[in-house]
């Protein structure tokens, strides 16, 4: 008999928590041949990247996962085999009855926030609370060996390489987005928080000698953007052009074109959990802007990936993304970081795949879960 | 009451209705402001040792423990005399019980340490919140800095090493702060 899971995600702010338990739901269900029902309590935050979701629809059928809403009356049903609260987020204590009321207990996962430091390989798969005789695991996405690993769908690297080699595929799909790069113009992505940083960026972008042409979904950092470009309202489908710079807003699109999205361009900023995550199966330099935390907790997360990921990076290469993503992550001046990414262009660029094939050999993180709960019972 | 935050070494907690000491207690922040206290626990009935993971809200039953004043009396092997300086009674610990105060501990010292008892069992001890201790070993000054900030690496008598400011040579006295594994805090006076 199948195993039913029970994916909580309680959306907090911005998209990271939906994206990975919609993304993780879904690679449940098509690979692993689970019953997975994901829990959400905002279906308006989910249906910017599931459309086609009803958000009056209290529970609904989403390519092969059961979506319920997760509502602030808890409604009584029976606890599933596994249980997945996703980014710490509490359960409902009448769910949590449910679970110890199972004649078979439950294997109840806590899954964590993605982080590069050491600590996570100590901490990963320990036990933690008791409720009621129900046990409660800490599960850890990461980088490194002894971590769950990272969401990767079967195939996904054969297929964005295949996508990346065909120029045809990849010139329809942004027509069908209504983005005509120039043939020579580079193409970023700008997918971040709000960040004083961006003005100094856009600058240097705008002077260049290469033409860039810059795609901007909505988000927090289009503020940013409107004031650079002095204009009061920017909205999908508006195009800017200041000097060599291009600026194209898009719509928040669904994570299959986002994926392609990434994959298209030659270079991509992202933030938070899931973007960054994607970013790097792209196999192209990214620029990654942490969520920001109190007391600069953030920037030791941001230091321990750049440890990892720098770590094959000549000293030159290496000093130079750091400058970057440090300048971004402190909201400093870009220019001149920028300026010495590009002198190491083709290292940078070459490092991005090797990056993305390395992590590409450790088990994906639904695969750690499922192997998980496979010895656990 | 005790929350998963609150944790550190010396705590002993119920559960299950079992004791359960914390040998070690490592704090982390994880993501989006939340943090979690990784333990090493030791259940004091069974000797049983596990690692358990707790969030920092995380709510447990703590056990009410007697303290009383205690001094290192000798260390032999991996087991540590302490005495009760009031009735000279002598307990014995082993060196995984006080892991955490474990690179501080060294032969002749005079700090007035809290012995926890369980049960009227020694369980732990806690140091002082400052100690002194002797630097057995440190390069000299490489810059000649005497502001404090520069600092370089420093042994002391049982081998632990620290960061110690660039102006401290062999033989000084140094105060070190005993919380969150311990830390240099300045030169004592001789």
């Amino acid at each position: 008999m199948k195993a039913r899971w029970d994916i909580f995600c309680s959306v907090v702010d911005n998209y990271g928590d939906i994206g990975v338990t919609w993304r993780l739901a879904r690679q449940l269900v098509a690979e692993h041949a689970c019953d997975v029902c994901l829990w959400v309590d905002d279906l308006r935050a989910f249906e910017r990247m599931c459309p086609q979701i009803d958000v009056q629809q209290d529970l609904q059928w989403q390519e092969g996962v059961e979506v319920r809403h997760w509502p602030a009356k808890w409604v009584k049903v029976p606890a599933a085999d596994v249980v997945i609260a996703a980014f710490a987020c509490q359960l409902p204590p009448d769910y949590m009855e449910a679970m110890a009321e199972r004649e078979r207990v439950p294997l109840w996962m806590n899954l964590d926030y993605l982080s590069a430091e050491d600590w996570v390989v100590g901490c990963h798969r320990l036990p933690s609370v008791k409720f009621k005789g129900v046990q409660k695991y800490f599960f850890f996405p990461g980088f490194r060996p002894g971590t769950g690993g990272l969401l990767r769908e079967a195939g996904l690297l054969e297929r964005r390489r295949a996508f990346q080699q065909d120029a045809g595929a990849q010139r329809d799909f942004l027509q069908a987005l209504g983005i005509v790069p120039a043939l020579d113009a580079r193409l970023i992505s700008l997918f971040a928080y709000e960040n004083a940083g961006l003005a100094s960026w856009l600058d240097v972008l705008s002077t260049d000698g290469c033409a860039t042409h810059l795609l901007v979904p909505e988000g927090r950092i289009l503020g940013d953007v409107q004031r650079w470009l002095g204009v009061d309202r920017l909205v999908a489908g508006d195009i800017q052009q200041r000097g060599s710079l291009t600026v194209q807003v898009i719509a928040f699109v669904r994570q299959e074109q986002y994926d392609r999205l990434l994959w298209c361009c030659d270079f991509n900023a992202v933030r938070g959990e899931d973007s960054f995550v994607r970013a790097q199966w792209a196999g192209r330099p990214l620029l990654w802007h942490i969520y920001r935390q109190d007391e600069d907790i953030h920037l030791d997360k941001l230091d321990a990936f750049l440890e990892l990921y720098t770590a094959d990076l000549s000293p030159a290469a290496s000093a130079a993304l750091i400058g970057l993503w440090q300048a971004w992550n402190t909201e400093g001046d870009m220019a001149q970081p920028w300026k010495m990414l590009l002198e190491h262009w083709p290292e940078v660029n070459l490092h991005a795949e090797a990056w993305c094939l390395e992590q590409g050999l450790q088990a994906d993180l639904a695969t750690a879960l499922v192997q998980f709960y496979e010895s656990w019972i | 009451m005790k929350t998963g935050k609150e944790l550190k070494p010396g705590t002993v907690i119920r559960l299950e209705n079992d004791p359960w000491l914390v040998q070690k207690a490592e704090f982390t922040k994880s993501g989006r402001n939340s943090a979690i206290m990784k333990t090493k626990l030791k259940n004091l009935l069974t000797g049983y040792k596990t690692e358990i993971v707790y969030s920092a809200d995380d709510k447990l039953d703590d056990v009410i423990l007697d303290r009383k004043e205690a001094t290192l009396s000798f260390i032999s092997g991996d087991t540590y005399t302490f005495m009760d300086t009031t009735d000279y009674t002598m307990y014995e610990l082993n060196a995984e019980d006080i892991e955490a105060v474990l690179p501080f501990i060294e032969e002749g010292m005079e700090d007035v340490c809290e012995a926890i008892f369980f049960e009227e069992r020694l369980v732990s001890v806690e140091l002082p919140t400052t100690i002194v201790r002797k630097v057995a070993y440190t390069e000299g000054s490489a810059r000649g800095d005497t502001s404090g900030k520069v600092m370089k690496p420093a042994k002391l008598a049982n081998g632990t090493e620290l960061q110690v400011a660039d102006f401290i040579e062999i033989d000084d006295l140094i105060e070190i702060d005993t919380r969150e594994g311990g830390s240099y805090k300045g030169r004592a006076k001789k």
